[in-house]
């Protein structure tokens, strides 16, 4: 939900090497499932927790999880290895 | 490790301020619509570079990392 802008001037501050992506319209975060609506005195707010998000070259979800344990990407990440063992990128 | 991730997103999102989270009740929040197993749903995103990224280019290419952060800018 932030801008590219916004974005682009945290990518540089820390040196990031891979794209940070915008969901402005909060679709992608709507066809995941992980935008959440609250209704607090009386207006709706909505936004969306940590999620960590695994799909491999199929375009299959391999790994999904969001919350308190997405805090942690490790077990994403071990999943990513694992995938990138058996199908080696070219 | 960067090869082994294929690509990595971080999803930033800022929202208006969210209420306490002790002010929500857990009831409230919708269940996450996806497992792994489900096909992944396409999407178009605007980077960081002003370039759109789409998820289904990476089809048959990469395996894909999405790490959805909210709050990136704060200190939380």
């Amino acid at each position: 939900m932030d801008s590219p802008a916004a974005n682009a001037a945290f990518a540089k501050q820390i040196g990031l090497s891979f794209p940070l992506l915008s969901d402005m319209n909060r679709k992608m975060l709507k066809s995941y499932g992980v935008l959440k609506s609250y209704d607090v005195e009386n207006d709706t707010y909505q936004w969306a927790l940590r999620a960590n998000i695994v799909i491999d070259k199929q375009g299959i979800i391999q790994f999904i999880e969001e919350g308190d344990t997405a805090i942690d990407p490790n077990t994403a990440l071990t999943l990513c290895t694992t995938l990138h063992k058996k199908t080696p990128v070219k | 490790m960067k090869r082994a991730l294929g690509l990595a997103f971080v999803l930033t999102a800022v929202a208006a301020a969210p209420p306490l989270a002790h002010q929500v009740e857990k009831s409230q929040m919708a269940k996450m619509t996806l497992k792994a197993g489900d096909a992944a749903p396409d999407f178009t995103l605007l980077s960081d570079r002003w370039k759109t990224v789409k998820l289904s280019d990476y089809r048959g290419k990469k395996n894909v990392y999405l790490a959805v952060y909210v709050l990136a800018f704060t200190e939380g």
